[in-house]
């Protein structure tokens, strides 16, 4: 996923610091779609996700003033909305329902959809949406930290390096995190497809 | 069975982007976003809009930008200086009016013989807090500006006729 331009957001945040709400409403026009992939990821609910992003965006409008540009304004509210979301979920009781109904109609036209439903491969042995259930299922039993990483690598497809600034971890963490995540879902998933009616 | 590799994980987890909110959430976002910026302002307190809306305006003042090291040094010294120049222009009358407050009282004292002499015919001496009379706006005359008048109830020595009998 693009990152977008960052010259463009200064001069939305300098309009908000000035006090021109309009340009506050800009930025969250442009970064609600991409926050909500976000938030929905790690809480696997639509309502949490938007109480949530309303708490973001507002939490965001409230410190922009102190928002001095040392980070890109992309990577500042992805950490404000990464922190919000951990900072819920360690609240929450484990209650999520996901599944590919949600999905939207274009999934039909994505190519790694196409090549994981025509051609033979251990997917397509197992039925893909009962397959992507489990999936969701494997994710809300991985930590939260490790969902959060799981999230902004493979659905996001964010770099290494933005996920270690947005974390305020280190590279090698990410990467660790990422390669235990990784083989923990393999664990879930090859269990369900040795044993599918567990 | 093959075990699912890192890659078809990889693969099976972009597909999620297409899990999308309700058709017209976005849309209505902004909207929701408004009316709860608008209710949480109906809630606040008073003295706190107050206070945010000071705070902007020492934002956009730049206030602190411009509280830095040498700033504060400056408006550190200007202030020693307003204060010491009020504190040595003090007008002179506080030290009168403590001059005048100092009780005075005449009184002929009874020194030793070896302290008479004569010039020094009558002497002041302060004799305590019991005796000390203080002199009151009360006890002053109405002629402020008259020249005190000294007057002597003994007649002087020269006049005394040298021998009775």
């Amino acid at each position: 996923m693009e990152q977008p331009r960052s010259d463009e957001d200064q001069q939305l945040v300098a309009r908000t610091q000035a006090g021109e709400a309009a340009a506050f409403d800009q930025l969250v026009v442009k970064y609600t779609p991409r926050l909500y992939g976000l938030v929905y990821n790690m809480t696997s609910n639509h309502e949490d996700t938007n109480d949530l992003l309303q708490d973001v965006f507002s939490k965001a409008y409230k410190s922009i003033g102190g928002f001095r540009g040392k980070s890109s304004f992309y990577t500042w509210i992805h950490s404000i909305a990464v922190n919000m979301t951990l900072n819920f979920l360690k609240k929450r009781s484990r209650r999520f329902h996901l599944s590919l109904d949600d999905m939207d109609a274009s999934v039909q036209n994505d190519k790694e959809f196409l090549e994981l439903t025509a051609t033979s491969s251990p997917v397509r042995e197992a039925d893909l949406s009962e397959l992507q259930r489990r999936l969701n299922t494997a994710m809300m039993k991985l930590s939260d930290e490790h969902r959060a990483v799981v999230t902004m690598f493979h659905i996001q497809g964010m770099p290494h390096a933005e996920i270690s600034k947005i974390l305020k971890v280190s590279e090698g963490t990410v990467r660790s995190r990422l390669f235990y995540a990784n083989r923990q879902l393999q664990n879930y998933l090859d269990e369900f497809r040795k044993n599918p009616v567990s | 069975m093959d075990p699912l590799n890192e890659e078809q994980i990889g693969k099976l987890l972009r597909l999620k982007k297409y899990e999308q909110p309700p058709p017209g959430y976005f849309d209505n976002f902004l909207h929701e976003f408004h009316r709860r910026q608008r209710d949480e302002l109906l809630k606040e307190p008073i003295w706190r809009i107050a206070l945010q809306r000071v705070q902007d305006f020492l934002f956009r003042l730049n206030i602190p930008g411009l509280a830095s090291y040498p700033a504060a040094v400056t408006a550190l010294l200007i202030c020693a200086a307003v204060i010491s120049l009020k504190v040595y222009q003090t007008p002179e009358t506080v030290k009168v009016a403590a001059q005048n407050s100092v009780p005075v009282v005449a009184t002929t004292t009874s020194l030793p013989a070896a302290q008479w002499s004569l010039s020094n015919p009558v002497t002041t001496r302060d004799l305590g807090p019991s005796l000390v009379r203080t002199v009151k706006d009360s006890s002053k005359t109405h002629r402020v500006a008259a020249p005190p008048r000294y007057v002597l109830d003994s007649t002087p020595v020269s006049y005394e006729p040298a021998f009775r009998f």
